[in-house]
């Protein structure tokens, strides 16, 4: 067993090597002009051959004549397309190295009630697999814990910093709930009768209702009285109760989403779904209602046997269309790369460009109340841009020259590029 | 005909006491005073069936000493026989069932723990000559343990059966049946043939060894012993390479199954059709018991020429009454709800013989309920009762002295009240002249409305309600009460006239008739009689025995959402103006045609005419590239992608197992797919055969197949082989590193190449050696091996690390054979030269990595570096999602790295078929080649393509447009068969809760686990990545 685990530090070790080699981006001290690109703003449309100013982190103006200080540095980017960094909604990003070694794996946390705990905390901002993504143009992404029933807080990251601490974008940005199931499987490995299920899911959900009864008693005795003993778990979940945070629930099917419906109109809570592959089942609810959905099907495989193919496809388009806010995710990490394909394969069953890349830019931004400062080319955002030499979200256009997070320019270098250079010259 | 009906119940329930004396044991010394009863009984006037379609009226049927003696058309009976009067009832041959478990003890089923829960069994315990493999106990005599079960015995009787073929039901060969009647006798009795069929599954059953743990591998299995069985037939007592030739007992046993033949069992018609072909190849006669879903592609299963055996488990109807129960059910199970009763039908009129059983049948009593539907589904009552004798009786092997009702014949008949297709009850079963009255036909019949005579007055009477519960009125508002009855008489208490309580004890006594007493208030006993003037039982049962058989559900092909109703034509076609992306020399080429001619591409060019009667397609805008091919494919895979049991499980062939009725076929062609390599998974290092396959939708499997591509097979290397990520219970297996890898494949060569010496120096030998010396033992895994280094069959090794491959190059090359394609090779990057110089080719993801530690160095690369150092490189999915869209997958080379879009499009077309050698016939849009196309909106190379037309030999397969006309018609049919399910009430609640096919699951290269035991590894494992499964 010592070898062993002298065997694996090696390995760790060596691999860390490449990592090292990309050094965060420094905080911005000079004004950087992008100069004559195509500038995706996605909250005013495309302007093209536009400059756009950023200073100390901020975008500071958009336009054709700008007053430039005369130290900025200049990048000449016509011919070139600037997004707002594409943000990866419910992703392990950083929580998980290689999915089959148990030891890198930091997701789900014993027993099935654990909002205490927080997705920031074990994010590993030297992982090899955040550089692979940034590659792609994601600059931020929404870190969520795993698990069957309360699963934790999930925290906003940027996909470059130093430490944990200094990558956090905003922490602690609601509780998410796995949703029990709702469906009955006939699958020939579900030994369980549709009773025995329907059984096994009526108390899943009793144990979640019990579950915010004391979260609520908790939040209520204190209200009353601040020095009560303090339950981790009940207080973690205070945000929910007062306000501040959102309930994300994980849910695909239609009667997930219902359920999860009425039960934050029951509570007052701001509702948001996550999965919600079935939302297009009842797009008016979620409209009136005003949920938001974070669609994690773009690539996926139909439901059910009588959907038709490419119903996974379309379903972001259909909710759009409908008035729905939806921001379209890749549960996942190393794989959350190809968010902006994924955004343009939507497009391809009938959504529009602009919609497309709004969904993984701003919407997101707004889902997860960051809008004020992310998910937009604005004058008074962060400058957390990403500047490709085509259409970032086409295989055949993206093709990224810059990432600025925060005006930090990000290194886009990456264990992959660093293999591919070191193995072109065997 | 009401009359007589109610009377003979009467003598019937008088006879029930005195009913036919035994004949006594032949070689039993008897204790106390011999049994000499008389045992020569007539039937009298009766209609009988001597045999399906030969009806006598007014006959009379004589029996002694458990035989017929007579059948009389003049109705008289012998002197000195017992006469039971039979007037207007119906006698049938008894029923045979020709599959079952009758008193033949049930197999144990050992406890198995949980998943993985247990170290693996690879080799069986050895006794008395058994076979190496515990699913196999062809050996199994099960005469030498039948004796009659008395209980088990009533629930065959109650439905009219006499005899049964039965055995222990448990694993793939499982030994000889017997025949036996259902009397309650000692088994020498009731043997009617000792050594009846072989009895067969696919289902390794209670054997707890590994091997096989897949429908593939179980077939292997099957065939191996076989052949095994023809080898010992001729070696046997000879001399083999090794020492003598062993005892055997499982395949002594088996050396004459081509005149035994077997009953096999399927789970589907799928399975039936592959049993077929294998029994087929070995000339084994054989009887399927089916599953209920053979019309489903009756033709095929007409065309096997055998026999079947129907259950009648037709199953409830799904549940559909709440409002989202639709989201959990599924239009083929709704289609099959509607159509299963049709299945006998279908068969018949197929003019395919088959034979019914009981067994399947969760509530046995169900068994002439839905005989009865299966007769208004179409069944003719001749068909159906030759269901239930002459075909059983032939396949059980008694046609001479059963099945029939003849002189000479076994006393086995069942007398009924009427015809038992339209309404007639089963009264009382003989068994070898035994009577068995059924207790419900002791009965008399009280429903009814009477006029009641007692005290002088006269009241009505209704009495309702099923016979074991009745319940009253008298005078229409008067409840009777304290309702009780036994076999022949009814009591109650009512009230007359505001007098008090009136006792009443009424029998039958008459046609029409009750009498018997009352007791007044007063204590008097007085005489009561009544008149029956209506009889309520006869109504209802008028009413059910009308039905017409309407479908609203279409029957296509596969019989599922998306299915079609029959092959696309094939068309001569033009298409005009398009960018074509050959994967040729020629390139990209704007503004082209394409002449499309006889199932081949004609001309590519520019203003081509179409000849007349073509179609011509107007591609203005749009992109035409070949049909995308795909090197790594686990989709139309029945029941298990791994034999994943031993090291080495080169015998096992997918091929065997397509499964033609998988939607992510229909899904894949709406991705541009119209060829995949369906490869065995990666859980040993030498797996299984593989099977090409067009994705030829609405197909069976033998058409889908590619019969031109040569034979290929699956090696895998690493992590999955050496079982890294099965638990602690599972490192017993040889290898578990590496270097172990390395040596088991070394080690399968070096004896596949004896084996095959041993081989020549047998076709070698005179005469007279031949005749002392065994000829060599046929081993399927061996001759595989043999096939690769004979250069007949090509490798593609699921391999990651560049250690590994290396590997693999060297042992190829020590052996003298060339690896065809590394598949996954997620490191070929490194070791692209090599590769290179070997002569492989690399079928890679293109960006997977991360999700197990041999791909850490995995890059979105690879691709270019193999292909820039000279390596044929495709893009391959591994799975069914990616399946839809590797166009795009091969996309992603142009953006890591530059590679240009044609070849990109290369790597998902004509590479692929190069590596599966097919380029010559696919893969590129040439004149000559096949015309496999497909028609996108846009660039194939962007996310914003998707596809609108899939061709396949000039057979339109998808079109997107159709497409979307079907999802409403798929729609509109399930709510009209929800409508159907819901006004047929609770009778849809009627039926077999097991009677639909499981869905399969989404199989990937390591979806490991044992088919045949239940567990599944995907269940227990959460991905962290949206693809899902391990690769």
């Amino acid at each position: 067993m010592k070898r062993l685990l002298t065997a694996l530090t090696a390995v760790a070790v060596a691999a860390t090597v490449h990592a090292h080699d990309m050094v965060p981006g420094e905080p911005q001290t000079q004004a950087i002009l992008l100069q004559g690109g195509t500038l995706h703003t996605v909250a005013n449309g495309t302007l093209e051959n536009t400059d756009l100013l950023f200073e100390q982190g901020k975008i500071t103006a958009i336009g054709d004549a700008i007053e430039v200080p005369s130290d900025a540095r200049v990048i000449d980017v016509s011919g070139q397309h600037v997004y707002p960094g594409i943000i990866a909604m419910d992703t392990v990003l950083g929580l998980v190295e290689i999915e089959a070694v148990r030891a890198t794996r930091d997701t789900d946390e014993v027993g099935p009630v654990h909002p205490e705990v927080s997705g920031h905390v074990a994010y590993n901002p030297d992982s090899e697999v955040i550089p692979t993504v940034r590659y792609n143009g994601i600059t931020h992404a929404q870190v969520v814990p795993q698990g069957d029933l309360i699963m934790g807080r999930s925290s906003l990251m940027k996909t470059d910093g130093w430490t944990w601490v200094d990558a956090s974008e905003q922490t602690n940005l609601g509780i998410h709930v796995s949703w029990p199931n709702t469906a009955i499987s006939d699958a020939w490995w579900e030994r369980r009768s549709p009773e025995e299920q329907r059984k096994a899911q009526a108390e899943a959900r009793q144990r979640l209702q019990q579950v915010f009864v004391d979260a609520k008693a908790y939040y209520e005795a204190k209200q009353a009285d601040k020095s009560i003993a303090k339950d981790i778990r009940w207080e973690a979940m205070t945000g929910l109760f007062d306000g501040s945070e959102k309930l994300y629930v994980h849910a695909d099917d239609k009667r997930q989403i219902e359920q999860a419906l009425a039960f934050a109109r029951e509570y007052g809570f701001q509702l948001v779904i996550v999965g919600g592959r079935d939302a297009w089942r009842i797009i008016e609810p979620l409209r009136a209602a005003q949920v938001p959905v974070v669609y994690g099907a773009p690539y996926g495989l139909p439901s059910r046997d009588d959907e038709s193919y490419d119903q996974a496809f379309r379903a972001p388009s259909q909710l759009i269309q409908a008035g729905v806010q939806v921001a379209i995710a890749i549960p996942g990490y190393w794989d959350i790369r190809n968010l902006p394909f994924a955004a343009g394969n939507t497009v391809a069953f009938g959504l529009d460009k602009e919609a497309a890349l709004r969904a993984i830019t701003l919407t997101p931004a707004e889902i997860m109340g960051v809008a004020d400062r992310l998910g937009s080319l604005e004058v008074g955002k962060q400058a957390s841009l990403i500047i490709s030499q085509g259409d970032v979200m086409s295989q055949l256009g993206q093709d990224l020259s810059h990432m600025f997070i925060n005006g930090a320019e990000v290194d886009l270098n990456n264990r992959h590029k660093q293999l591919y250079e070191k193995y072109k010259q065997k | 005909m009401n009359g007589s009906r109610h009377l003979s119940r009467i003598a019937l329930a008088l006879l029930a006491a005195t009913s036919g004396a035994a004949v006594a044991d032949q070689t039993t010394p008897v204790q106390g005073i011999h049994d000499k009863t008389p045992t020569l009984v007539a039937l009298q006037n009766a209609t009988i069936y001597t045999e399906p379609g030969k009806r006598i009226e007014h006959a009379t049927l004589v029996v002694e000493n458990g035989k017929i003696k007579a059948i009389n058309s003049n109705n008289r009976a012998p002197q000195g026989a017992r006469v039971i009067d039979a007037s207007g009832q119906v006698i049938y041959p008894g029923f045979i069932d020709p599959y079952g478990n009758y008193g033949v003890p049930q197999a144990e089923q050992p406890e198995r723990g949980g998943y993985r829960s247990k170290p693996p069994l690879y080799n069986n315990k050895r006794e008395g000559g058994n076979a190496s493999n515990d699913a196999i106990h062809a050996q199994s005599n099960w005469v030498d343990s039948f004796a009659a079960d008395k209980d088990a015995a009533q629930s065959y009787i109650a439905q009219g059966f006499t005899a049964v073929q039965s055995a222990q039901l448990d694993g793939i060969l499982q030994g000889r049946a017997v025949t036996v009647s259902l009397a309650d006798k000692i088994p020498n009795d009731l043997v009617y043939r000792a050594q009846s069929k072989q009895f067969a599954s696919f289902d390794k059953g209670s054997s707890m060894q590994q091997y096989p743990s897949s429908l593939m591998g179980s077939i292997a299995l099957l065939r191996q012993a076989l052949s095994d069985a023809n080898w010992y037939e001729q070696a046997a007592g000879k001399q083999a390479y090794n020492g003598p030739v062993e005892y055997n007992a499982a395949l002594a046993a088996l050396t004459d199954i081509e005149e035994v033949g077997v009953v096999f069992q399927v789970d589907d018609e799928l399975s039936l059709l592959r049993a077929d072909q294998l029994l087929d190849e070995f000339k084994v006669p054989v009887t399927y018991v089916a599953s209920g879903f053979e019309y489903a592609r009756v033709d095929a299963v007409k065309a096997t020429q055998a026999n079947l055996i129907v259950p009648l488990n037709f199953p409830a109807a799904p549940a559909v009454t709440g409002v989202d129960d639709d989201l959990d059910v599924d239009l083929a199970d709704l289609r099959h709800w509607e159509r299963a009763p049709g299945n006998p039908a279908a068969l018949a009129q197929a003019g395919i013989d088959f034979s019914l059983t009981l067994s399947q049948l969760e509530d046995k009593s169900q068994f002439w309920p839905n005989l009865r539907k299966a007769v208004k589904h179409g069944l003719s009552e001749q068909q159906a009762l030759a269901a239930l004798t002459t075909v059983p009786a032939r396949i059980a092997g008694i046609s001479d002295k059963a099945g029939k009702l003849a002189p000479g014949y076994m006393a086995d008949f069942v007398v009924a009240s009427d015809n038992l297709f339209n309404g007639g009850e089963v009264m009382s079963v003989w068994l070898q002249g035994q009577q068995q009255t059924l207790k419900s036909s002791e009965q008399a019949h009280f429903a009814g409305t009477y006029q009641v005579q007692v005290d002088g007055q006269s009241y009505r009477l209704n009495i309702s309600g099923d016979e074991q519960r009745l319940q009253g009125q008298l005078n229409d508002d008067n409840a009777i009460r304290h309702v009780s009855r036994d076999d022949d008489s009814l009591s109650f208490v009512a009230d007359l006239n505001d007098t008090g309580a009136w006792r009443f004890k009424l029998s039958q006594s008459a046609q029409q008739q009750l009498s018997g007493t009352a007791v007044a208030p007063d204590g008097r006993e007085l005489q009561v009689s009544a008149t029956r003037t209506t009889d309520d039982t006869e109504a209802s049962e008028q009413t059910t025995a009308q039905a017409d058989v309407n479908y609203v559900s279409r029957l296509t092909y596969p019989n599922v959402a998306y299915g079609l109703s029959g092959l696309p034509e094939r068309q001569n076609l033009l298409i005009k103006n398009a960018t074509v992306w050959t994967s040729a020399e020629s390139g990209i080429l704007e503004n082209t045609d394409i002449l499309i001619r006889d199932g081949e591409f004609s001309r590519i060019g520019q203003d081509l005419s179409a000849p007349s009667g073509y179609q011509v397609i107007d591609a203005q805008g749009k992109h035409v590239t070949p049909g995308i091919i795909d090197e790594h494919s686990h989709i139309a895979i029945s029941q298990g992608v791994n034999e994943g049991s031993e090291a080495i499980t080169a015998e096992v062939r997918i091929g065997d197992v397509v499964n033609p009725d998988d939607i992510h076929i229909y899904r894949s062609l709406a991705g541009g797919t119209t060829m995949a390599q369906l490869l065995h998974g990666s859980a040993n290092p030498i797996g299984g055969q593989a099977q090409v396959i067009k994705l030829r939708w609405g197909t069976d499997a033998a058409t889908m197949k590619f019969d031109a591509a040569p034979g290929s097979i699956k090696f895998a290397l690493g992590e999955n082989v050496k079982q890294s990520n099965w638990g602690e219970n599972y490192t017993v297996r040889y290898p578990q590193t590496r270097m172990g890898v390395q040596t088991i494949m070394r080690d399968g060569f070096q004896t596949a190449l004896e084996y095959q010496r041993r081989q020549q120096q047998y076709d070698d030998m005179s005469r007279s050696e031949r005749q002392r010396t065994a000829p060599p033992r046929r081993d399927y895994r061996l001759d595989t091996l043999l096939e690769i280094l004979n250069k007949q069959r090509f490798v593609h090794a699921h391999s990651y690390v560049q250690s590994e491959i290396l590997m693999l190059i060297r042992l190829a090359e020590e052996f003298g054979f060339t690896l065809t394609t590394f598949t996954h090779i997620l490191e070929g990057y490194k070791v692209a030269d090599e590769m290179a110089a070997h002569g492989a080719s690399g079928s890679t993801f293109a960006d997977w990595w991360a999700y197990k530690f041999e791909v850490y160095d995995a890059i979105p690369q690879n691709a270019c570096l193999m292909q820039q150092n000279g390596v044929l490189t495709s893009v391959n999915s591994d799975s069914n999602d990616l399946q839809r869209r590797l166009n795009t997958e091969a996309a992603k080379s142009v953006r890591y790295c530059g590679m240009s879009p044609a070849d990109a499009l290369k790597m998902v077309t004509i590479n692929p078929a190069k590596q599966l050698k097919i380029d010559q016939y696919v893969g590129s849009i040439e004149a000559g080649k096949q015309a496999d196309f497909v028609i996108w909106d846009e660039n194939p190379l962007t996310s914003y393509a998707h596809v609108e037309q899939t061709w396949i030999n000039a057979r339109k397969f998808f079109d997107r447009q159709q497409d979307i006309a079907e999802r409403q018609a798929v729609y509109d049919e399930k709510q009209q068969l929800i409508q159907k399910v819901l006004a047929a009430g609770e009778s849809a609640k009627q039926g077999a809760q097991n009677g639909y096919k499981a869905p399969q699951p989404t199989w990937h290269c390591d979806t490991e686990h044992d088919f045949w035991l239940d567990h599944f590894s995907e269940q227990h494992h959460q991905h962290l990545h949206a693809g899902g499964g391990q690769h």
